[in-house]
C-alpha cells in the first residue's frame, strides 16, 4: 500500500479528478433533460454521503448503520432554519454542518465506547431510528409529511441578486458546494490526522501503543463525517424542495453503505463511483417495481462475495493486468 | 388505572413479545452457532407470511384453523428449502470474513427478498382474516381478550418450549450447542460441523418461514414487514443475550412491556422506548441479560 491512505491516491492527481469532474458536471446542463439533471444533483449530493461514509468504513473501520440521522439533521435544519426562521440559505448550509457535527460528537461519544464487532453498526442504527421516531412525533418538523413547498434560496449581496430557483442555477450551486466538500474531505485523508486513522483501523491496539489516541480520533473523524453528511443533507432540502421522515429512516443509512461497497471502499472515488452506478441502476428500473431492490441487493452481494475491490477494484485490476502485458512487450522500464 | 386497563395492556405486550419472539428465534439460533447476524432473516419471514398468504388464496376462503396452522408449517418448509439454496451460495462463502462485511452482505440478501417479493406479489397491501375459531374476543370483565392474541402468545410459548427441548435434551440439539460453544474442539471430537452449520440454517429459516405463516392474520401484509421485524428481532435478541434462545424469550418479553409501560406513561413518542431501552442495554450490558462476554 502506497503512503497515502487510499489506494493509489495522490492528493494532487485527486484534485485533478475533482477539477475534470466538475468540468463535466458543469457541462451537463446543455445535455440532459430536466429531470436528468435533477438526478445528477442528486447523484453529487450521494456522492458527498457516501465519501463521508467512507471516511468512517474504509479510513477508519468503523461500520455505522446510522448515518440518515446526520442526512436528516441537515436537511431538516435547513429546512426549519430557511423556511420557519427567514435565516439566509449561505448561513443555513454551515449551520445545519454545524447541528449535524455536534448531533455526531454526541452519539460519536456514547456509541463508539462500543467499536467492536457489529455492536457499533446496530447501536448507530438504533440511535438513527430513535431520532427518526423524534422526527415523525414532532409537530415543528411537520411529523410523517414532511416539510414541503421549501424554496429555492436567492442569494443577495452588494446590489447582486442571484435567484438559485431560475434554470439550472441551482444545479450549478450544488456541483460548486459539492465539489468543494469533496476537496476538503480529501484533504482531510491526506493529513497526518488521516494517516494516524489508517494506522487505527488496520489495528487499534499498535495505534494506541505508537501514542495515537484511537478513541479521541475516531471521535473526531466521526464528528466531521456527521458534519459533512448533514451538509449534504442541507442541499437535499432545497433541490427537493421536501423533506421527509424517510430521510431519516435507517433504510437511507444504508445507501452510502451500498455506493461505497459497489464503488470499492479501497479507492477514494470508490463511493462517487457508486452513487453514479446506482442511480443508472434506479434509472434505468424505475418502471418496475421491485427489480431495482433485486438489482441491488445482487449487485451488493456478488461484490461482498468476489470482487472486494468493488467496480473501482476491478477496473484497477484490469488495467494493471494490460499494462503489465503491454509492459511485458515493450520492455522492463515501461513499469516505473 | 383499572384492572381490565392492566389485563389489556399485558396481553397486548405479550403479544408482540411473543409475535417478535416468533421471527428472533431463527436469527439468535443462526447467530449462536454459525455467529452470522442475518439481516435477511426478515426478509424470509415475509416471504414465509406471503407464501402462507398465497396458500390460503389458492385454497380459497378456509375456516379452519388447522389449514391456517398448514399453511405455516408449509412456509416453514418451504423456507427451510430456500435457507438451504441461501447457505450454499452465500452463508458458506462468509465463513471468516469480517463481521461488517458478513452484516452488509446479508443486508443484501434483505435487498433480494424484498425485490423479489414486490415483484411477485406487488406493493398492494393485503390483509388476512383469521380463521374463525381465532377471530373475535373474548370479554373478561371491562377487558376484551382477541383469540388472536392468546392464539400468538401459545405459538411463542410453545416454539420456546419446543426448541429448549430440542437444544438440551436431543442429541441433535446438543451437537448444536457444543458447535456454538466451541466448533474448533467440536471438529477434534469428530463432528461433521459443516452438516451442523446446514441443519441449523435449515431449523433457523424454517423458523422464519412458520413465524410468517403463524402472523399471518396478525398484520397487514407489505413489502416493509421485513424490515420493521427485523429490528425489533435485532433489538430484542440484543437486549437478551445474542445467541440466546432464552435471553430472546425473556427480552422480547421485557421489551413488550417497556413499550407498552412506555406507550401509556409517553403516549405522544410511541416506539420510543423501545429504542432507549435497546441503546441502554448495548451500552452499558452489551453481552445482554442472558449472553455471556465471549
Amino acid at each position: 500500500m502506497s503512503a497515502t491512505a487510499f489506494f493509489g491516491a495522490g492528493l494532487r492527481r485527486d484534485l485533478l479528478v475533482l477539477a475534470a469532474l466538475v468540468v463535466a458536471g458543469l457541462l451537463l446542463p446543455a445535455a440532459l433533460n430536466r429531470g436528468l439533471i435533477f438526478i445528477a444533483g442528486m447523484v453529487w449530493i450521494n456522492a458527498v454521503f457516501g465519501l463521508s461514509f467512507n471516511l468512517l468504513f474504509g479510513l477508519s473501520g468503523v461500520l455505522s448503520f446510522g448515518q440518515a440521522m446526520f442526512f436528516a439533521a441537515g436537511a431538516y435544519g435547513a429546512a426549519v432554519l430557511t423556511q420557519q426562521w427567514n435565516v439566509p440559505f449561505l448561513l443555513a448550509l454551515p449551520l445545519s454542518a454545524l447541528f449535524g457535527g455536534l448531533l455526531a460528537g454526541t452519539v460519536g461519544a456514547v456509541a463508539l465506547r462500543r467499536n467492536e464487532g457489529v455492536y457499533f453498526a446496530i447501536l448507530t442504527l438504533a440511535f438513527a431510528e430513535l431520532l427518526h421516531l423524534l422526527v415523525v412525533n414532532t409537530a415543528l418538523l411537520g411529523k410523517n409529511d414532511g416539510l414541503s413547498g421549501l424554496a429555492r434560496p436567492v442569494l443577495g449581496a452588494a446590489g447582486l441578486r442571484l435567484d438559485l430557483g431560475a434554470g439550472d442555477n441551482f444545479y450549478y450551486f450544488i456541483v460548486l458546494a459539492c465539489a468543494a466538500a469533496i476537496a476538503l474531505i480529501r484533504w482531510v485523508v491526506a493529513t497526518p490526522f488521516g494517516r494516524a486513522l489508517q494506522a487505527v483501523k488496520q489495528d487499534p491496539d499498535r495505534a494506541e501503543f505508537l501514542g495515537i489516541p484511537v478513541r479521541m480520533h475516531r471521535l473526531a473523524i466521526f464528528v466531521f463525517a456527521g458534519a459533512m453528511t448533514a451538509f449534504a443533507g442541507a442541499l437535499v432540502a432545497p433541490w427537493a424542495q421536501i423533506v421527509t421522515p424517510e430521510l431519516a429512516h435507517w433504510s437511507n443509512s444504508t445507501n452510502p453503505i451500498l455506493f461505497t461497497l459497489l464503488g470499492g471502499s479501497a479507492y477514494f472515488w470508490g463511493p462517487a463511483m457508486g452513487a453514479v452506478m446506482l442511480s443508472a441502476v434506479f434509472y434505468v428500473t424505475r418502471t418496475l417495481v421491485g427489480i431495482s431492490d433485486l438489482v441491488t441487493g445482487l449487485l451488493l452481494l456478488s461484490v461482498v462475495l468476489a470482487l472486494p475491490g468493488g467496480v473501482l477494484g476491478l477496473a484497477d485490476r484490469l488495467l494493471r493486468a494490460t499494462r503489465h502485458r503491454s509492459a511485458g512487450h515493450a520492455g522492463k522500464e515501461a513499469e516505473a | 388505572m383499572a384492572v381490565a386497563d392492566v389485563l389489556t395492556l399485558l396481553v397486548n405486550s405479550l403479544t408482540w413479545a411473543m409475535a417478535t419472539f416468533l421471527v428472533a428465534a431463527g436469527l439468535t439460533l443462526v447467530f449462536g452457532t454459525l455467529h452470522i447476524l442475518n439481516f435477511s432473516h426478515g426478509g424470509f419471514f415475509m416471504i414465509g407470511a406471503y407464501v402462507a398468504y398465497s396458500l390460503a388464496q389458492a385454497v380459497g376462503a378456509s375456516d379452519s384453523v388447522a389449514l391456517y396452522l398448514f399453511g405455516s408449517l408449509a412456509a416453514g418448509v418451504l423456507v427451510a428449502l430456500l435457507g438451504l439454496v441461501v447457505d450454499r451460495l452465500v452463508l458458506r462463502r462468509l465463513a471468516g470474513v469480517e463481521d461488517a462485511y458478513i452484516l452488509i452482505a446479508t443486508y443484501a440478501l434483505l435487498l433480494v427478498c424484498e425485490g423479489a417479493t414486490k415483484l411477485v406479489w406487488g406493493l398492494k397491501y393485503q390483509s388476512v382474516m383469521p380463521p374463525q375459531a381465532l377471530d373475535g374476543a373474548w370479554v373478561l370483565g371491562q377487558a376484551v381478550v382477541p383469540r388472536l392474541s392468546l392464539f400468538i402468545i401459545a405459538a411463542g410459548v410453545l416454539t420456546y418450549a419446543a426448541l429448549e427441548i430440542f437444544l438440551n435434551r436431543t442429541r441433535g440439539g446438543r451437537l448444536v450447542k457444543a458447535i456454538a460453544a466451541d466448533a474448533w474442539m467440536a471438529r477434534l471430537m469428530g463432528i461433521n460441523v459443516r452438516r451442523v452449520y446446514t441443519a441449523t440454517v435449515a431449523l433457523g429459516f424454517a423458523l422464519a418461514g412458520l413465524a410468517g405463516g403463524l402472523l399471518l392474520a396478525n398484520q397487514a401484509l407489505s413489502p416493509s414487514l421485513a424490515s420493521a421485524f427485523v429490528i425489533y428481532a435485532f433489538g430484542v435478541i440484543i437486549v437478551g443475550g445474542m445467541g440466546s434462545i432464552s435471553g430472546a424469550f425473556a427480552g422480547s418479553i421485557l421489551l413488550g412491556l417497556i413499550d407498552a409501560v412506555g406507550q401509556w406513561v409517553l403516549p405522544t413518542l410511541p416506539g420510543l422506548p423501545f429504542f432507549a431501552a435497546m441503546t441502554l442495554i448495548l451500552l452499558l450490558r452489551p453481552q445482554g441479560l442472558m449472553g455471556r462476554r465471549q
